[in-house]
């Protein structure tokens, strides 16, 4: 006859088992569409910001600074200005209200000397714009439960996400838009719960993030 | 924070948090006092000498939102943060600032004008009521532009809007204050750029 000690390892391993069998995995899609030359210096510098105009969504800044610590690793890593850093020393040009939404907005801004100055020295040659959000819908059941004698939870708990990004990149240089690229990513996670819960995730916006960044870096550079 | 670590927070979380949140149930007024910190406007200075006066309303302004049984629930000071963004964007924007403590103040004399901001309305978007996944902090405000000889120049109504993004771990008061604080920046910016738009303000500036 089994001991406590003896089913719960069984148990265990039985969620081990449940678990890798539910691997959970993503697609992502790039779409990139070109609409003129591009290249960069090794002393000029990109900023990346995230679209926030929408009253129904806005673009969340963790995947902004995600796809801009990835652009300056790697080969050809691209030189990136922090969006806060870059959208509080430009204040209030670039707060939701007053950000260029064309390309041709920008030269009503280069117009200004402050503008231009502040420009000039961050070196910033490319402007890319992020927009797009995560839309998430959950199933399953997960249930816990705390008693005199321990606790814990029951069940399968499965999270969809789908993540779609546009970036739009603007040069600087002929104040004119460049391109944009598309990031589409899809995935399922799972979280199964034999006692303790163990999470699944799907990493979605983790690689919708790596593979536009290195997009992104490849369009910047002209490769 | 990696992304592939806040997936996987965010989807353990967003099953955890209800039940999380059922443990905690609180009760009483809370108090939230609206703090940020505004950058200076990178913006051409207007060649003028402008007094700024905050009267007691603006200073102690504070707005408390009831509960759907009409039970005080949360009281919100932003009286110390509006001074605090009018001390960062006026600087920036005329020559010379003076804070005068009343309409009376002899150094009025010598300034081309008085700006006196007032707060109208404020209202406040919970999640628990909106049943959004987002604060929201809408604000009005009545700017007045009086010259030393306490006549009006120009008086026009602005208003000012502010959300957090999603977060669901976000405690109440900081996503108060997240909204309040872009609320804040929101006005800031408009303010800083299209004050000699205000077609009162075009007209005085355009007789000077």
């Amino acid at each position: 006859m089994k001991t406590v000690e003896e089913k719960s390892k069984a148990i265990q391993k039985a969620a081990l088992v449940f678990a890798i069998g539910l691997s959970s995995c993503a697609t992502t899609t790039i779409d990139e569409f070109r609409q003129g030359q591009t290249g960069i210096e090794a002393d000029e510098t990109i900023v990346i910001l995230g679209r926030r105009e929408g009253s129904s969504f806005e673009t969340d800044s963790d995947f902004v600074e995600c796809v801009g610590e990835r652009m300056g690793q790697g080969d050809n890593s691209i030189s990136v200005v922090p969006e806060r850093e870059f959208i509080d020393a430009m204040f209030p040009w670039f707060e939701p209200r007053n950000a260029p939404l064309r390309a041709s907005d920008l030269e009503r801004f280069m117009i200004e000397d402050i503008v231009a100055r502040k420009m000039d020295e961050f070196r910033i040659r490319y402007m890319v714009w992020l927009e797009g959000e995560t839309e998430t819908d959950r199933s399953g059941s997960l249930s816990c439960a705390v008693g005199p004698g321990g606790g814990g939870c029951f069940g399968l708990a499965i999270q969809e996400d789908d993540t779609n990004f546009d970036a739009t990149i603007w040069d600087l240089e002929s104040l004119r838009n460049v391109g944009q690229i598309n990031a589409a990513a899809t995935g399922t996670s799972y979280m199964p719960a034999f006692v303790i819960p163990v999470p699944l995730p799907a990493r979605v916006e983790a690689n919708a993030c790596n593979r536009l960044a290195v997009q992104l870096k490849d369009f910047v550079n002209g490769s | 924070m990696k992304l592939s670590e806040i997936n996987g927070l965010t989807f353990f979380k967003g099953f955890m948090i209800h039940i999380v949140a059922g443990l905690f149930v609180s009760c009483g007024t809370s108090n939230v006092v609206i703090q940020g910190s505004f950058p200076t406007p990178a913006i051409n200075p207007i060649p003028l000498s402008v007094a700024v006066y905050y009267d007691d309303n603006l200073r102690n302004f504070s707005y408390m939102e009831y509960s759907e049984t009409g039970r005080e629930e949360i009281n919100i000071e932003s009286g110390s943060s509006h001074v605090q963004l009018f001390d960062a964007v006026l600087p920036a924007m005329f020559e010379r600032v003076i804070t005068v403590n009343s309409m009376e103040d002899p150094e009025i004399e010598g300034v081309d004008a008085v700006f006196a901001p007032a707060i109208e309305e404020f209202q406040l978007a919970l999640p628990a009521k909106t049943k959004l996944e987002v604060y929201e902090v809408w604000i009005q405000y009545n700017m007045r532009l009086i010259d030393s000889e306490g006549d009006s120049l120009a008086d026009w109504v602005m208003t000012s809007y502010g959300k957090t993004p999603r977060e669901t771990f976000l405690s109440v008061e900081d996503g108060i204050n997240g909204a309040a604080v872009v609320a804040l920046r929101d006005l800031a910016s408009s303010f800083a750029l299209n004050f000699a738009r205000i077609p009162e303000v075009r007209d005085w500036l355009g007789s000077l």
